[in-house]
């Protein structure tokens, strides 16, 4: 039992970070209908400058301030540097992912190249612990998870009840009848660029902080996390985003305690190939 | 020492070349995007090893496997090949039609890391993360393998299995088969309506790469003599997907060319780079990758087409038509009737001229009964029963939203229905497939342009054709001539079809270079090479030109009056007058009336719903 609950605790801290990441990387891809499967680099970016800034005696949360800003703006960059030409020009989902993936390798390396090969962690205090029905949390992963659950709701106004979360639905749902309706699409997409950046940037710190050590490759494998989250939502569903992470963060750790910590991103991979062969929409999505 | 470097890279060059060739194949000629490719190579590498290892015991008993069956050359070498292309069947289920691209992508990129992880932690299968070591050289127990004699042999054999599998893609690549490849490739949903069996090619796609990659696998095991889960991570992919974009996507010499610009070439460059004890240790090899990376992402900006783009495939047309009547006025297209399979169907020449005066003679021959479609909460279709008689060119107007191409996309299968049954030719098709449809001879155009933008014109036309024999994978393993006078026949007919419609001019120029109104005529003509009996069209004189929209409403009057059906969707009601009877108008779902353009015009909820507004 105490093992089940341990686990648990573990699952959610998992998901708290996955919720965060995955809802970033599915607003992306439904709004601006690019796959960046560098979000994972841009997310070990952010988490090395909270990490440059942490080594100069700085608080970590001071890091994570920066972080959120500077994954924002480069998000914003990425997208104007290289996808957005890239879209203009007409290219296939297909080609841009295959830029993605260039993309990947040139953040991931260029940040191994500067940072070196080595794993890294954050100079921090764990805080107390705290116990609650038999969960024992340090305040650190409380944070996270309150963060998270920040992240949710902040989501859910948006979405619902302002403007720009409105217009981002509408975009999403259908770009030129948007601008034909009077959206500035451009200027919603570049937001959603800025929204979802930041996102990423918290999710590489809080990703990190969880982890305890990293190095420039750690987010390749919660990639595929990330991944299973979103299409066990369906990709571009902000609430599917939030339930798979939830699915997937408890599914990996608890199932971690009872096989080998070794496999346990082996649930999420199968999660992630029978969303993909049976229902690509989601449990949340539309039927195809 | 010398010889020993120069063999080396030989070896590391056919190896890497026959990848690419695999992924080309796959990727860009028949544009099925396997982010997984590396895995197969891993596999044929694993199986190479473990058939030629002898028993654990036998060899020391530090690494742990299954097999060692140690096998003698070229068993494992065959085993490395068929352990590649099995490899690939648990996967089809992600490249079937229902499943986007990029998504299907995805899916094996994950694969990919998973795969990896998973050999890296599993020890007693593959001896997991240390990988595997001392495995037997082919031949080894009867030759020196060390000897120079044995190296270089090792190094013609490896050139030797490279150039097959280029001979070996060459010939499926310029065959029919090929042809209809490339076509699911520029437009898979399009190749599907024209009776491609989309799940089938791309099989057969991922097979041949897979056993490609796990035959390019297993030579190099034999060469290295270990295989770790360290020399294939999922990034080994993103390399060789470099090498085939920046040689030229589609072009098989274009995808050796780049296996020696980027994985050779990074390999010997990077070995004249002096190693420094003021560098970080990792600099280098991450700058490689920074490299890779900034060429793919600007070789798909500045030149995506690559060094060696894929050739333009000129087909000689023998000029003027070159047998046949030919006059410019007869129809030399050959009749639609495809030896009426097994279906109670009176022949083609008991019912042509019935359709000037429209008795209700002739039989129903495609019907929907009672058919819906819901998109979300909207019934673009709702509850619509009509039917299509033989011989006839029936109209279907109705103002935009009316569920028009709704309803013809359900009739060919590119959509399925959400209620209601379709039938054909007296057999219920509703669950049919659209590419089997199409070979039953329901075959459909596109509203929005659907050429196959990287064929010309006449390969346009001919990837159309049914029952060439050329069109399969066996057939184009046989050879040019076992399908040269198919093709030829088709070619001659493509030709007949060009010359009436004025476009002979344009035979050998891409399609996708052509303007919107010779797109259409391109797309009109590839359906008919595909010998319809009941033709679909979706708005097909939009942007053409009156003179020539005419033209074409003459042809295909002349063809239904050898039997051809056609069912059309268009906006302009001047050619509804001229040619189409009867016209059934639709609108917000159903059908509001049936009967002539006259009938029509004197009904006030016609004209409200369309005529007026």
């Amino acid at each position: 039992m105490t093992i089940f609950l341990a686990s648990f605790g573990f699952g959610l801290v998992t998901a708290s970070v996955l919720a965060i990441a995955a809802i970033g990387f599915t607003l992306q891809f439904g709004v601006t209908d690019v796959l960046n499967l560098a979000y994972g680099a841009v997310m070990i970016a952010g988490a090395f400058l909270a990490y440059v800034i942490n080594s100069l005696g700085v608080s970590v949360w001071i890091g994570l301030a920066v972080a959120v800003a500077a994954c924002s703006a480069g998000s914003v960059l990425l997208n104007a540097g290289v996808y957005a030409p890239f879209q203009r020009r007409g290219t296939s989902p297909i080609t841009m992912v295959i830029v993605s993936l260039g993309m990947t390798l040139i953040i991931e390396f260029g940040v191994q190249a500067i940072a070196g090969g080595t794993s890294v962690s954050y100079k921090m205090t764990q805080g107390p612990s705290v116990r609650a029905g038999g969960l024992v949390l340090s305040t650190v992963q409380l944070v996270v998870i309150g963060l998270s659950v920040l992240v949710m709701l902040g989501t859910h106004v948006l979405l619902r009840y302002t403007r720009l979360g409105k217009a981002m639905r509408a975009t999403a749902a259908n770009k030129s009848l948007a601008r034909n309706c009077g959206i500035r699409t451009g200027r919603v997409i570049t937001a959603t660029w800025a929204i979802t950046g930041a996102l990423c940037g918290l999710a590489g710190v809080v990703f990190a902080m969880d982890a305890g050590s990293f190095d420039a490759t750690a987010t390749d494998l919660f990639l595929v996390l990330i991944l299973a989250a979103v299409f066990l939502g369906g990709p571009g569903q902000a609430y599917g985003a939030m339930l798979g992470a939830v699915v997937i963060g408890l599914a990996t750790e608890i199932s971690a305690a009872y096989i080998t910590p070794d496999y346990k991103y082996v649930i999420a991979f199968v999660a992630l190939l029978v969303m993909l062969g049976v229902r690509p929409t989601g449990l949340l999505g539309a039927r195809a | 020492m010398n010889s020993y470097y120069i063999i080396n890279l030989l070896i590391y060059a056919a190896v890497d070349a026959m990848a690419c060739l695999g992924l080309n194949q796959q990727f860009g000629v028949a544009g099925v995007t396997n982010f997984g490719f590396i895995i197969f190579q891993a596999a044929g590498g694993y199986a190479a090893a473990i058939l030629a290892l002898p028993d654990q015991s036998a060899n020391g008993g530090f690494q742990s496997y299954i097999g060692g069956w140690n096998l003698p050359f070229p068993v494992p070498l065959i085993g490395a090949a068929v352990v590649g292309g099995l490899l690939a069947l648990p996967f089809t289920f992600l490249v079937g039609r229902r499943l986007r691209g990029d998504f299907a992508a995805v899916g094996m990129l994950v694969t990919a890391v998973l795969l990896n992880l998973l050999a890296t932690n599993y020890r007693p299968a593959l001896n997991g993360d240390a990988g595997l070591s001392l495995i037997p050289a082919p031949g080894g127990q009867q030759f020196s393998v060390q000897s120079s004699g044995y190296q270089w042999a090792f190094t013609a054999g490896a050139l030797a299995a490279c150039a097959l599998v280029y001979l070996f893609v060459r010939r499926i690549t310029e065959s029919p088969y090929g042809r209809s490849l490339r076509a699911m490739r520029d437009n898979d949903l399009v190749a599907d309506s024209l009776g491609k069996n989309l799940l089938s090619l791309r099989t057969a796609m991922l097979v041949t790469g897979g056993a490609i990659a796990g035959l390019s696998g297993g030579i190099l095991v034999s060469y290295i003599s270990t295989w770790s889960p360290a020399a294939w991570g999922y990034a080994e992919t993103v390399v060789l997907f470099a090498a085939v974009i920046i040689g030229g996507a589609g072009n098989h010499l274009g995808a050796i060319l780049g296996a020696l610009l980027v994985p050779v070439g990074f390999e010997e460059v990077t070995r004249y780079i002096p190693t420094s004890n003021n560098l970080p240790p990792n600099l280098i090899p991450s700058l490689e990758w920074v490299a890779i990376g900034l060429l793919i992402v600007v070789f798909l900006w500045v030149r995506p087409q690559g060094i060696l783009p894929e050739r333009k495939r000129v087909i000689k047309t023998a000029g003027q038509t070159p047998s046949g009547p030919a006059g410019a006025d007869v129809l030399v297209i050959p009749p639609p009737a495809r030896a009426a399979p097994a279906s109670p169907v009176p022949s083609a020449a008991a019912v042509p001229s019935a359709a000037p005066e429209r008795p209700p003679g002739p039989e129903i021959v495609l019907e929907a009964i009672d058919v819906t479609r819901e998109f979300g909460g909207v019934r673009a279709v709702a509850g619509v029963s009509f039917g299509v008689r033989r011989g006839t060119m029936t109209g279907l107007i109705g103002p935009n939203g009316a569920g028009k191409s709704t309803l013809l996309a359900m009739l060919a299968g590119t959509l399925p229905v959400s209620s209601g049954h379709i039938r054909y030719q007296g057999q219920d098709v509703t669950g049919l497939a659209a590419y089997r449809r199409a070979r039953l001879g329901l075959v459909r155009t596109f509203q929005l342009a659907s050429e196959f933008k990287r064929l010309t014109v006449l390969e346009n036309l001919l990837s159309a054709v049914p029952d060439n024999r050329g069109d399969s994978f066996r057939g184009a393993l046989a050879g040019r001539r076992y399908w040269r006078a198919d093709e030829a026949a088709a070619i001659a007919r493509a030709q007949v079809l060009l010359d009436r419609f004025g476009l002979e001019g344009n035979a050998n120029s891409y399609a996708g270079d052509l303007s919107g109104g010779q797109r259409r005529l391109v797309e009109i003509m590839r359906a008919l090479m595909a010998q319809p009996r009941v033709l679909l069209l979706d708005e097909p004189m939009a942007g053409v030109h009156p003179n020539l929209a005419r033209r074409i409403g003459n042809e295909l009057v002349a063809l239904c009056a050898e039997g051809l059906t056609v069912l059309m969707v268009e906006h302009e009601l001047a050619i509804m007058d001229e040619f189409c009877d009867p016209v059934v108008a639709m609108a917000e779902g159903v059908v509001l009336a049936e009967g002539s353009m006259a009938e029509l015009r004197s009904r006030t909820e016609v004209v409200e719903a369309y005529l007026v507004g």
